[in-house]
């Protein structure tokens, strides 16, 4: 639990996402949206899709281009038919360098919890 | 013994009526339908060994009675089983035979089995988790929780094989149904993970009862040359077919005496767990399906009928998932040298069923098949597979010797011995 340095602010060209595994083996997604800087889980909380492979920043939006989930990254409003908010880190800049707040990996939940006896699934 | 005409040639045998077959359950069209619905329909069938579905969101795809199935490992390492059909317009989903779907695919997303036809996606539990403008298109008539995969009974079960059933409701669990045919291999084969080392199929013209039966007799030891002139000793005749309920044969155990078979080597140093060194055991399951343990490898084949006249026969040799490099390859050896494609039995077997296959083509005249030989049990004896045709008439409710009448339970051979004494 601590302010993690994540890379050089100037890693990240204004309008694209770089992934970076930071300390402690976390994956994690730098988007730079020309007027600052998320840190956020590096797959879409819709399908788990990578989102250094299908996100893509344009006017302050991250969209997955897979199903068109998409987040303002100022506001993180949804947008569309957006379903599930976007997690981010809390992020500041310090001389050049771009830092998060990381207390454990974020997560999203994918797998629905929702096992039967299979006895009683095939009987119902 | 004079040639014999027409008339004498089509006679019925002088043999109680489970003691011959009449060919035509191995060549008719219809027969072979029923038996797709009657049987594999609703038995229980090794499909393939978990050791093949290792890693979460690996998957295999296969068939029962024409029916495309499709099994994976869930990231909760639960192996399941589907119906391999998209419940949107039917297309086959996955067509891949075994892959992962850990990765994303071009038409395809990472840890979903995704129908390339219009997108839908379906996780490894089987729920629909992805309807393309699902909203769009159904508005609120038809949601995603309404359009499941189809999930069948699927069990890892005997050395870790993957078990499935089209049957909801098997009259039989899986337990009951081969628990005790297993009871000779059970402590060889649970006490550690198994892994498949060897994997071939053989597509044959011949009806997939025809394999069983060379699988469930040691009478045709006169075709294998070279095991019959060396290693045999008189325990191995000896041994003895024991029946079990639902139409299982064990062959009980006997030691191999390897020093006499030329060219190789004992089995002792890499038998299985709990097997006495040099040890064989077989079982033969109804409905065609077969486990060979020979002291350092175990063999599996298991039959898909393709048509009365055409059967897929997968053939897999498995050793201990903790073998050394060394180890495996001794025990790649051991089985190959025997049972691989080119090994010293195998090719011989196939030639046996596949000219039997020649004779029983469809549209060629009924014949008579026996199945009389009576020696104590022991596997020269054919009690196994009268005990397997007992099971198949049941199971069909025909006749294997008159297709034409139900099933009524067969005169039995000894029964005729004695009446005849």
């Amino acid at each position: 639990m601590s302010w993690t340095r994540i890379c050089k602010t100037a890693d990240v060209a204004p309008n694209s996402v770089k992934k970076i595994w930071i300390a402690g083996g976390i994956p994690v997604l730098v988007v730079n949206y020309g007027s600052g800087f998320r840190v956020v889980p590096p797959v879409c909380p819709h399908m788990e899709e990578p989102l250094e492979e299908s996100g893509i920043v344009a006017s302050c939006v991250l969209t997955c281009t897979k199903h068109l989930w998409a987040w303002n990254l100022m506001t993180l409003e949804k947008q569309g038919e957006t379903e599930k908010p976007l997690k981010c880190y809390e992020v500041k800049e310090e001389n050049g360098e771009l830092m998060a707040f990381v207390d454990g990996e974020l997560l999203y939940d994918f797998d629905k919890d929702d096992d039967m006896d299979d006895d009683a699934f095939f009987k119902s | 013994m004079p040639a014999r005409n027409h008339a004498q040639w089509t006679a019925k045998p002088p043999l109680a009526n489970d003691e011959w077959i009449d060919s035509r359950i191995y060549s008719d069209q219809e027969i072979f339908e029923q038996e797709n619905e009657r049987i594999f329909k609703k038995v229980w069938v090794p499909v393939c060994h978990e050791s093949e579905l290792s890693k979460p969101y690996d998957f295999r795809t296969m068939s029962i009675a024409n029916e495309p199935i499709i099994v994976c490992r869930g990231p909760d390492n639960q192996v399941r089983a589907f119906l391999n059909v998209c419940p949107h317009r039917g297309m086959l989903i996955e067509r891949r035979p075994s892959g992962s779907f850990l990765e994303g695919q071009p038409s395809g997303n990472p840890k979903r089995i995704t129908c390339m036809f219009h997108a839908w996606q379906f996780d490894m539990k089987g729920n629909c988790v992805y309807v393309a403008r699902e909203k769009e298109g159904y508005q609120d008539r038809l949601c995603k929780e309404e359009v499941g995969l189809r999930r069948l009974r699927c069990e890892v079960k005997f050395g870790g094989f993957v078990w499935v059933t089209l049957d909801d409701n098997p009259a039989v669990s899986l337990e009951d149904w081969a628990g005790k045919a297993f009871t000779c291999l059970q402590k060889s084969l649970d006490a550690e993970p198994l892994e498949v080392f060897h994997y071939h199929k053989a597509i044959i013209n011949t009806n997939y009862k025809l394999w069983h039966d060379t699988n469930s007799e040691f009478y045709h030891d006169f075709m294998h040359y070279h095991n019959r002139v060396t290693g045999f000793n008189d325990a191995y005749f000896a041994r003895k077919n024991e029946a079990f309920e639902h139409g299982h044969v064990v062959v009980g155990t006997f030691e191999v005496n390897y020093q006499n078979y030329e060219g190789f080597e004992s089995r002792a140093a890499l038998s299985f767990p709990h097997l006495p060194p040099n040890q064989w055991y077989m079982i033969d399951m109804f409905p065609g399906y077969n486990f060979n343990l020979r002291g350092s490898a175990l063999r599996c084949d298991i039959v898909t009928p393709l048509g009365p006249d055409k059967v897929m026969i997968e053939f897999r040799g498995l050793g201990l998932k903790r073998d050394t490099p060394e180890e495996r390859q001794t025990r790649i050896n051991h089985h190959n040298s025997i049972w691989g494609p080119f090994g010293r039995n195998l090719h011989e077997d196939l030639i046996g069923v596949a000219g039997q296959g020649t004779t029983m083509r469809p549209g060629t005249e009924s014949r008579r098949i026996l199945h009389g030989r009576q020696e104590n049990q022991t596997i020269h004896d054919e009690n196994g597979m009268r005990h397997y045709y007992d099971e198949w008439g049941r199971w069909m409710n025909i006749m294997p010797n008159n297709p034409d009448q139900t099933w009524s339970e067969r005169s039995t051979a000894s029964a005729a011995v004695a009446a005849a004494e």
